[in-house]
Order: C-alpha cells, then sequence, then structure tokens
C-alpha cells in the first residue's frame, strides 16, 4: 500500500463519524455504567458522567472475570465445530450439486425458526439423558445450532462463486474430491471461513438463552449469566450490568480488530498468490 | 405419559449412538452427580454469590440435616419455566424458592409436595402471607419473608411545598399534596405501570384501595381508582415515562430528588440510605381514607415432587432450618424484608424502628392469589394491567378499558 | 453484463451441466462418484440437524396441536385438539394487527438494514487509514448481550429522562413518547432492530466484495465508467449471491425478532408493538399461567411464513440459473 493521500484521511474523518453514530449507544452504556444511582434518570441527562462513581466496575472486577474465560472457551468451541460441520456441507451444495441438495438447504432454513426457547426445552431433554447437562461441550453443541444454519448457507453462497475452472484444474492434476477440498477450496475461502466464524463467536457469546436453560446449574457460566448477578427478584443494579457489558466487550472487540487485520492481510497475500 | 417419555428416551439413545458414532464428541455419562447425596436448592436470588451469607446459610442448613447442599440462584422470571421444565423431566431440585404467585401454578401444575406429604410445620406463619401458598385447604409451601407497597417521599421536596405527609390520608389529601408539589416546580409522583405482573403489583393497592374486587375489573370503584392514575399523567403529575417503568427505572427517578413521592416496595430500604435527601415512608392511602390495602411479595420455600420420596425427610429438615426464627431474621435482614412469623416481626421492628411501618404495612397486605383465585389470577392480572397500559397512553378511556378487561378476563 | 454471468446467459439450459463436467471425460463417469461424495460432505451436518433440531421441532408441533395445561405439560396426557389452538389464534382479535406489525417491522428492518450496511460495506471497502480497525469496532454492538443493548435503547428513548428527547428539546421539538404511545411504539422498536441489524448485513457484503476479483474493476476503469455505473453494472450483479442469501438470513431473523420488543416495550402499550414473534412469546412464557398450545401455535404460523419466503427465494435462484 502506498502513504495515505490527503482525500484518503477525509475518509478517514467521514468514517470516524460513522462508527462514532454506530456506536454512541456503546457509548452511552458505557456512560450509565460509570454513573451514580441519583443521576441516571436525571433529567436533562448527563452527556459524561460528572459525578461518576467506580463502583459499578468495583463489584464486576471481584466477581467476573471467570465467567469472561468460560464465554471465550465455549465461544472457541463453537467457532470450531460451526466451521468443521458447515464448510463441507457449503462446498458439497454449492459445487457437487447432490440430489436432494435443495432440500437440505430448505431445511437449514426452516430450522433457524424453531423459536429459541423451545430449541433449548429440547436440549434440555436430550441433554438430561445424555449427562451432558451444565457442562462446556453441552452448551457448545447446543450453541453450535446458532451458527450452522447460518454457516452452511453462507458456505454456499461464497462458494457458488468459486469459478468452475479452479475445481477443474485440481481434478485434471489427479486431487480427489477431498483433497481440492482441503487444499483449493479451504484456502480461497478465508473470506467466508471469517466471516461465518466471526458470527458463530458473537452469537455464543450473547447467548442467553441456551446457557440459562443448559448451564445455569453448572460450575462454568458463561457471562450473560454472570449479569444476572445484578438483576435481582426486585431490583437491578444498572451500574454494574453496563460495567459488566463494558468489561465483557473490551477482550472481545479487540480479538475482533485484531482478527479483522489478519484477515485483510490474508486476504491480499492469497489474492497475490493466485 | 409413559409413551411420550419411552419416545424420549428412545430419541436419547439415538443421540447417544450417534455422538458415539460421530467420534465421541463428547464424553457423556462421566458427568453423571458423583455427589448423589448433594441436595439442590434453586432460588431465585442470583445476586448472592457464593460467598454471600445466604448461601453460607444454605451450607450450614445441609450440614445440621446431614447432607451437602448444591445451590443454583436463577433470574427471577427464567425460573418459573426452568421449574416446569424441570418438573416435566422428572428433574426437580429438592428445595425450591420462588415467587409466591407462581407457587399456585406450579401447584397447579402437580409439581410441588403438600405439607401433608412433606410434613412441614407451617403454624407460625402470619395466615395473610401464607395464602397464597395455599389452594383448597392445602398448603404448597412456607413464605420465607414478606415485602409490600408503601409511599417514599421525599422531606425535602414537601417541606419546600408545605406539605405535611401526616395529613395524607386519603386520595383527596394526595392529589392537593401533588398539586401543591407541582406548584413550587417539582415533579408529583412516579410508579411502575410496566405490561407485567409489576404493572398490576403497583396498581393494586389503588385498585383494592377503591374498594373494587379483582372478581369484577368494571365496578366503578375500579374505574375509579384507573381515572386517578390517568388524570395523574393528563395533569403532568407523574412523567408519562410511568407506563414503561419497572420498579428499578421508577426508583431512579424518585432519586434525583425531583419528585415528591414514589410507590415502592420493602427492599428499596437499603437503598433508601443511599439517597442524597431524608426520606419518609407512608402508607398508601385508600380512597375513603385509612390504608389500602397492597398486595404481598415475596417468595415461598417449596418441596417439589420427587421420584424418590424417601427425599422429603431431608428436604424437609432444610426447610425447617431456612424458616426457623434466628434464620428468618438473618435472611430477611439481607433481602430487606419483614419476616411471615410474628414474633420475629417484633424483633425486626425493635431493632430498627423504620421497620415499623413496614411491618404493619405487610401485617395489612392481601395475597395477590389468595381469596381462592389461585390459577385464574394470571389471567385476571394480565387483563388487569393491559387496561392499565391502554388508559394511561391514551388509547381508551378507564371505563372502556376495564370494561374490556372485565371481558378478557372471564372469557378466557 | 459481467464474464461469469454473461456466459451463461449465451449457454441456456443444458450448457449449465457441460461446465461443469470437465471437457473430455465423459460425462455419467464423472458425476455419479460426485455425488455419492457430495453427501459425504453433508453427512456431518445431516446428522447434526436430525439429532438436534428434529425433536424441537417435532415438539413444537406436537405443542400446538394439543390442549396443554401447565398440568398436562408437567404431568403428560394433554387431549389432541387437532386445529383447535390454530383456530383460536386465527379468530383472536389481535391476530390481525399482530400480523400488519410483523410484516411492517420485517420488510422496514430489511430495508433499512440493508441499505444502510451495503452503504457502509461500499463505504468501508476503500483502503483509508483506520478502514479495517473502524470496520471491526461497528461490530460491537454484537458483543453486548441483547438484555443490555435493548436497555440502552429504552433508556435513550425515555420520554422524560431519555437523551432523545433532550437533543429534541434543544432544536425546539416536542418530546416524544417514543415507548409509552401507541403511535410511536413500532417505530422505536424498529429502530433499535436496524441499528442491531446494520453490522451483520455490513459483514456479510463486505465479504462479498472482497471476493469480487481486482481485475474486474481494473477492466471496467479502463473502459472510463464513473463510480456509479461501476457499482450498478459490476458490483452489484456480482453481489447479487451474496445480496439474495444476506436477505434471505435477516428476514428470517427479523421475522424471530422477540427479545429486543421485549425488552423495550412488551410487545405494548396495547399490543402497538407486539409481533406474531412477541405475542407468540407471552402466550408460553411471559405469563404465572403458560398456553402452551396457542404459543406454539403462533410460532408454527412464523415458521410458515418463513417458508413461504424460502419458497421464493428458491424459486428466484433457480430462474437465475436456468438464465
Amino acid at each position: 500500500m502506498t502513504n495515505p493521500t490527503p482525500r484518503a484521511w477525509w475518509k478517514t474523518g467521514v468514517g470516524l463519524v460513522l462508527t462514532g453514530l454506530m456506536l454512541f449507544p456503546v457509548y452511552w452504556m458505557i456512560n450509565v455504567s460509570f454513573t451514580r444511582d441519583q443521576d441516571m434518570r436525571a433529567s436533562p441527562p448527563h452527556l459524561i458522567p460528572t459525578n461518576g462513581t467506580l463502583d459499578g466496575y468495583r463489584v464486576v472486577l471481584d466477581q467476573q472475570l471467570p465467567y469472561l474465560g468460560t464465554s471465550f472457551l465455549v465461544g472457541l468451541g463453537t467457532v470450531l465445530l460451526t466451521v468443521a460441520l458447515a464448510a463441507p456441507a457449503g462446498f458439497a451444495l454449492a459445487k457437487l450439486r447432490p440430489p436432494g441438495g435443495r432440500a437440505l438447504s430448505f431445511v437449514l432454513l426452516i430450522a433457524q425458526m424453531i423459536p429459541g426457547i423451545i430449541m433449548a426445552m429440547g436440549f434440555y431433554a436430550i441433554f438430561l439423558n445424555l449427562g451432558v447437562l451444565n457442562t462446556l461441550p453441552g452448551l457448545i453443541l447446543a450453541d453450535t445450532t446458532l451458527a450452522v444454519p447460518f454457516g452452511v448457507l453462507i458456505f454456499t453462497a461464497f462458494m457458488s462463486g468459486l469459478p468452475d475452472e479452479l475445481l477443474q484444474a485440481a481434478v485434471v492434476d489427479g486431487a480427489g474430491r477431498l483433497r481440492t477440498f482441503w487444499s483449493v477450496v479451504l484456502p480461497v475461502s478465508r473470506n467466508s471461513i471469517v466471516t461465518v466464524s466471526l458470527f458463530a463467536f458473537l452469537w455464543s457469546w450473547s447467548d442467553f438463552i441456551f446457557a440459562s436453560t443448559l448451564a445455569g446449574g453448572g460450575d462454568h457460566q458463561p457471562i450473560t449469566l454472570g449479569i444476572y448477578h445484578y438483576i435481582g427478584n426486585n431490583n437491578q443494579q444498572w451500574n454494574a450490568i453496563m460495567a459488566t457489558a463494558v468489561v465483557a466487550s473490551i477482550p472481545a472487540a479487540v480479538l475482533l480488530v485484531l482478527a479483522q487485520r489478519y484477515v485483510s492481510m490474508g486476504v491480499t497475500a492469497g489474492a497475490v498468490k493466485d | 405419559m409413559t409413551g411420550l417419555s419411552r419416545r424420549r428416551r428412545l430419541a436419547a439413545v439415538a443421540v447417544l449412538a450417534l455422538a458415539a458414532a460421530a467420534g465421541g464428541a463428547c464424553s457423556s455419562s462421566s458427568d453423571q452427580p458423583a455427589d448423589g447425596g448433594a441436595y439442590l436448592v434453586w432460588d431465585p436470588y442470583p445476586q448472592f454469590a457464593d460467598d454471600s451469607e445466604w448461601v453460607a446459610l444454605l451450607k450450614k442448613c445441609g450440614t445440621s440435616a446431614g447432607v451437602t447442599v448444591k445451590r443454583t440462584g436463577y433470574d427471577t422470571t427464567d425460573l418459573t419455566n426452568k421449574a416446569l421444565l424441570a418438573a416435566q423431566q422428572g428433574n426437580s431440585p429438592d428445595v425450591l424458592i420462588v415467587d409466591n404467585p407462581v407457587i399456585s401454578t406450579l401447584a397447579e401444575a402437580g409439581a410441588l409436595t403438600t405439607t401433608d406429604d412433606n410434613k412441614l410445620d407451617v403454624s407460625a406463619m402470619a395466615a395473610n402471607l401464607l395464602g397464597a401458598g395455599q389452594r383448597d385447604g392445602k398448603t404448597y409451601g412456607v413464605p420465607i419473608g414478606a415485602n409490600t407497597l408503601a409511599l417514599y417521599y421525599n422531606k425535602d421536596v414537601l417541606t419546600a411545598a408545605g406539605v405535611d405527609p401526616a395529613g395524607i390520608r386519603d386520595w383527596a389529601s394526595l392529589n392537593s399534596a401533588l398539586g401543591k408539589v407541582e406548584a413550587k416546580g417539582k415533579k408529583g409522583i412516579t410508579f411502575s405501570a410496566i405490561g407485567t405482573e409489576e404493572g398490576s403489583f403497583q396498581f393494586l393497592p389503588w385498585f383494592w384501595g377503591s374498594g373494587a374486587q379483582l372478581t369484577s375489573l368494571d365496578s366503578p370503584q375500579a374505574v375509579s381508582a384507573l381515572t386517578l392514575w390517568t388524570d395523574w399523567l393528563k395533569q403532568g403529575h407523574a412523567p408519562n415515562s410511568v407506563i414503561n417503568n419497572t420498579q428499578t427505572t421508577s426508583w431512579q427517578e424518585f432519586a434525583t430528588g425531583d419528585y415528591a413521592f414514589a410507590e415502592n416496595g420493602t427492599w428499596q430500604l437499603a437503598n433508601a440510605e443511599k439517597l442524597g435527601f431524608p426520606y419518609g415512608t407512608i402508607a398508601i392511602p385508600a380512597s375513603a381514607g385509612g390504608p389500602a390495602p397492597a398486595p404481598t411479595g415475596g417468595e415461598f420455600v417449596s418441596i417439589p415432587v420427587q421420584r424418590s420420596t424417601g427425599r422429603y425427610a431431608t428436604s424437609q429438615k432444610l426447610v425447617t432450618c431456612l424458616t426457623s426464627a434466628d434464620n428468618l431474621l438473618a435472611t430477611d435482614t439481607t433481602l430487606s424484608y419483614v419476616a411471615p412469623v410474628a414474633a420475629v416481626q417484633e424483633r425486626q421492628a425493635s431493632t430498627d424502628p423504620k421497620l415499623k411501618v413496614w411491618v404493619e404495612a405487610v401485617r395489612a397486605a392481601k395475597g395477590r392469589t389468595g381469596d381462592n383465585l389461585g390459577t385464574k389470577y394470571p389471567k385476571i392480572s394480565e387483563a388487569l394491567w393491559t387496561a392499565v397500559q391502554a388508559a394511561l397512553s391514551g388509547g381508551k378511556s378507564p371505563g372502556e378499558a376495564l370494561a374490556a378487561a372485565q371481558a378478557a378476563a372471564t372469557n378466557k | 453484463m459481467v464474464p461469469p454471468t454473461a456466459t451463461s446467459t449465451a449457454v441456456p439450459g443444458p450448457g449449465e451441466a457441460a461446465t461443469a463436467a470437465p471437457p473430455g471425460s465423459p460425462p455419467s463417469r464423472a458425476r455419479r462418484p460426485s455425488r455419492w461424495l457430495a453427501w459425504g460432505f453433508l453427512a456431518p451436518v445431516t446428522l447434526y440437524l436430525a439429532t438436534f433440531y428434529a425433536y424441537p421441532l417435532y415438539r413444537n408441533v406436537e405443542l400446538s396441536l394439543r390442549e396443554y395445561t401447565v398440568r398436562s405439560f408437567v404431568q403428560g396426557g394433554a387431549p389432541f385438539a387437532g386445529l383447535d389452538n390454530y383456530r383460536t389464534v386465527l379468530t383472536d382479535q389481535a391476530f390481525g394487527s399482530t400480523l400488519t406489525h410483523t410484516l411492517i417491522f420485517t420488510a422496514a428492518s430489511l430495508a433499512f438494514q440493508f441499505g444502510i450496511g451495503m452503504a457502509l460495506a461500499l463505504f468501508f471497502h476503500q483502503h483509508f487509514p483506520l478502514s479495517r480497525t473502524l470496520r471491526a469496532l461497528i461490530l460491537v454492538p454484537w458483543l453486548l448481550p441483547l438484555i443490555v443493548s435493548a436497555s440502552t435503547w429504552t433508556w435513550l428513548l425515555n420520554s422524560d429522562s431519555g437523551l432523545v428527547n433532550a437533543a429534541l428539546g434543544v432544536l425546539g421539538v416536542d418530546p416524544v413518547n417514543w415507548l409509552t404511545s401507541p403511535g410511536w411504539s413500532i417505530t422505536s422498536v424498529i429502530i433499535a432492530n436496524i441499528w442491531i441489524g446494520i453490522p451483520f448485513n455490513l459483514v456479510i457484503l463486505h465479504s462479498g466484495l472482497q471476493s469480487i476479483p481486482a481485475e474486474v474493476y481494473e477492466a471496467s476503469a479502463l473502459d472510463g465508467a464513473t463510480g456509479w455505473q461501476r457499482f450498478w453494472s459490476i458490483t452489484f450483479p456480482l453481489l447479487r449471491p451474496v445480496s439474495a442469501i444476506t436477505l434471505l438470513l435477516g428476514l428470517i431473523y427479523t421475522l424471530k425478532v422477540f427479545d429486543i420488543i421485549w425488552i423495550m416495550t412488551k410487545g405494548g402499550p396495547t399490543n402497538s408493538s407486539a409481533t406474531l414473534a412477541t405475542w407468540s412469546y407471552r402466550l408460553g412464557f411471559g405469563n404465572l399461567l403458560p398456553e402452551f398450545g396457542p404459543g406454539a401455535a403462533v410460532g408454527n404460523l412464523l415458521i410458515v411464513l418463513a417458508l413461504i419466503a424460502g419458497l421464493g427465494y428458491i424459486r428466484i435462484e433457480r430462474r437465475q440459473q436456468l438464465r
């Protein structure tokens, strides 16, 4: 890349404004996390936390760090399982045109319409009998259902855009379908893999209903359940709730930014190689 | 039932086979409770961490009953579904603590044991509180503590407006107080009229205080109660946000110091000490004067039905321990609740004179599912909060809204 | 039109098969093993679907066809009720308005999410300092548990102490009862839902843009096409499969949304922001005395709506492939 021109910096300015607009509610959440109870409903509202308090954070840092670790593990497990299940399926549906493939895509589409709470009830019954209730593998299995149909459909959409010549070249070279998939299709699909991983991670990170139904009684609970420490049956400690959300988002946001950098570099590198 | 569960077992076997075929993705069955002797307790107090006094008390009661206790705190709205689901799957906890109106739902589902089965002694409990756990002469649980509603007031605001809180004894004097406060540029009253059980809970003192009955939502008295609220919004005595306020939001509004009154509960006492201004509490006035009956809130301890009935004896020991006088005092102090036993109430009032008002309020309070309404209450309550929302948001007049509510409550 | 589509338009219908099989090798031998292999690739996901979706789906249908009470939910033995639950729901006076809200909510959310997402994707597709970092940051709303993001919106839109009304006040506009007036509540939840959906559209469309080879643009730059022309004649057609799937998934996810609305307004005041999804939740789980049967019936009606949308999608997709 060349040195940025003044025009490029102007675009950065616009980009900053757009991002700022999109993230304003997030700013508001940060603002509330520092606000004392008596200022929470001040009218007009305080734009910055004057007379701010760190109470919210004091409580959260004491209690919430183990939950973050669990959320990371569950997120990573969900990403791996989702990609492992969805990528081959997407390839098959996009390029191998199996009989009944269209019906399968259709089932995948409909599967996503089952309300989460019904899914959770189903899992509860299955997991209870399997003995994986309140375990991390159980929660990973459940969270994966949030992303697998999405993953297959996204992989199908992206992989159908791959030029047929690329695959034929591999076949002519004598590669089997499996090798073609592994060493030709997967490397050029980095983009869609990242997209699917990203959403699999985000969905498992913010999932509440599975966590509550399937891991609520376990020793390892994700951060969405940690928040419920501050939602009592009569009262909610909003600064602590918001502080938890802030503490939970920072490491994950850093991860997102790093992943984006890595990916963009990977994509450009791949393009040069082609 | 057997057909269903057999099918479920078949499904589980199929799943197990698939999981094994898939390469043992999950090493199952290793997780079978090694602590088979542990007694499970579910409560709606997720705010209490494992190092809290509440959990320490549970462990202590376990030790004295000779068992280990495994406790899980759930979000309160989530706990009802979770309890039903667990009962369906035969996986209920040994001791379940739930919000009091849920007891009649779980009892209807056949998920709870009665005191005949579990031999719990409930004779010390105040009758008006125990009522929420009774249906057709059977008792399904013990109250662990009670709360109710009253009016908190901001002393500074009332003094500035020249209002004596002791003089507020009926709706007319409350209305004139609100007018005086507003003349001084302050705001009148905040409450919660959200479209959930919370909204009905907050409306009930006014509803009952008008002389209305839950069996007849469209009576003239009921209309007068809803008109009172609607007029407050129209005249600016109450903010428009009450339509969507939870009780916490309403409390935050009061905490700004701009409001003269807030309708809120016993549980706010600890937070009230943190307010930046002096406060006081008065009973919610009835239309014609005197304190209005407020609804009772608070949780019940129950013993769900188990496959092995031998566990009840130990569960009974656990519950008896949790609801013994000293432990009730400790628990209700942390929850900022009023104890359900008269003797303990006296001790609470003598240690903390501020609690005296609340003890009296709880004694005058009324259970929502009482009067043998039981599982009819949820339908009535939904109709009621819908009517409140319709009238406050200006969709319908109070009369029309309540007529529709009565139709909906009796129709379904 | 553009190269890849151009070839398939030039050789209609059967030409497609010819391109799929390598030239020279007899089609029959090349195709059969690949068909079996295809199911090899699909086996894990099929197994997974059968294991984890079949039972909940069966359960949702079963719940809607029986007359469940809390008692029979726990103890079993609910009598078969045929289509009674559906009849109850369809004749409910709330059905018409709820369906209308669902359609408005879905259409408005989709249009704005997709439009804004596409605009942002195009903007951030350009190379400028910090473009990648900012694009990643826009995803942050997705990291927040819904209870937090939806509550934040409730906070901002509060009638009395909300920032939005305070800002309107500065501009001299009267406060709006965003969440508490029947006229505005649906708009408010749509705004919040658009905000939540933009990152999803942005990410997928952006990766779609990245998979368009740079050479295509270089060729058109030589032709002297302007930015707008380039978008309509190159970017948009090449992005069509990705756009279609984004819209379809967006549709499904929007039909399903209930938690945002539930947290912000509970579907009220007086059902003015209730959709089929919140209605289903209210019936089945939002009450002290759950009505599982009608709740599941409403849920299944939603599935039917999604089915119709899915069929439409497949029809369009097939027509494009045949062209």
